[in-house]
């Protein structure tokens, strides 16, 4: 669950959350990045880390460059959070109808 | 699309395997889960619907937590599904597809906007109903360019409290 809540950290950011979707069409470079959201360089870098460290992106050196994508891995994790949540949510479900029957 | 398999499998675990291939346009499995109900589908669509509000685990997962006033959706295709606070309304998906008793299909607007939807099925089983709720989409390419219409993921209401609870 801890995974997931990094995950889910990560990505209640709303910067954050534009990088990755960006990411989602593509690998890009920061540089590339910074072009597409209204903050710095040097933020865009952060928000790349905390993208990394909650396994959501992966890098890779290219030249002088870095490449940024997505982690297929860190949407396993995103996946395995709502599998969990709905099993609560559809167990509250079923407990609303049961108690209505009774 | 293997997204749109029929079959009533219960839930199957995710644990590591639930992508196909790996990089940019991996598509992870669906999530499906199946719950038996003593409704009928049209009372089990109506408090899955109208009635959200009452079984939505809303403290743990929303944007307000416990200052949630109301879950919201609205009966319609097009309808917003949204939760209410003191602060206003935060918009957490819309309706793409209302069929009751027999079919609800949402889009998440929440969070993360990867773009899954969650359709819901309703059928008669025996003196109750069966319902199907089959959560799809996650992938690593923007799904915009798979689906016609979109759903965008509910992450965002879940982010404080599981963080909360790491």
């Amino acid at each position: 669950m801890s995974t997931n809540g990094i995950v889910l950290d990560a990505l209640g950011d709303w910067t954050r959350r534009q990088i990755f979707d960006a990411l989602k069409n593509g690998p890009h470079s920061v540089g590339e990045l910074a072009a597409r959201v209204p903050v710095s360089r040097p933020a865009v870098s952060q928000h790349l880390r905390v993208l990394k460290d909650a396994g959501l992106v992966v890098d890779r050196k290219d030249g002088a460059r870095r490449i940024y994508s997505v982690d297929p891995n860190g949407l396993a994790g995103i996946r395995a959070y709502f599998d969990s949540f709905w099993d609560e949510a559809l167990g509250r479900f079923a407990a609303a109808a049961r108690e209505e029957r009774e | 699309m293997s997204t749109r398999d029929v079959g009533l499998t219960e839930s199957r675990s995710s644990g590591g395997t639930g992508f196909a291939g790996a990089g940019a346009g991996a598509v992870i499995e669906a999530i499906r889960k199946t719950v038996l109900v003593d409704f009928t589908p049209e009372e089990a669509f109506d408090l899955f619907t109208a009635r959200i509000a009452s079984w939505w685990p809303v403290r743990t997962h929303s944007y307000g937590g416990e200052n949630v006033k109301d879950l919201v959706l609205e009966p319609r295709v097009g309808g917003r599904f949204y939760e209410v606070t003191a602060e206003g309304e935060q918009d957490w998906g819309t309706v793409l597809a209302w069929e009751p008793p027999t079919r609800l299909l949402l889009d998440w607007q929440i969070g993360e906007a990867s773009g899954t939807e969650v359709e819901v099925t309703f059928s008669p089983e025996g003196p109750g109903s069966r319902v199907v709720l089959e959560h799809r989409g996650f992938s690593a390419v923007d799904p915009r360019d798979r689906y016609e219409s979109g759903w965008d993921l509910v992450l965002a209401p879940f982010v404080g409290t599981a963080s909360k609870k790491s």
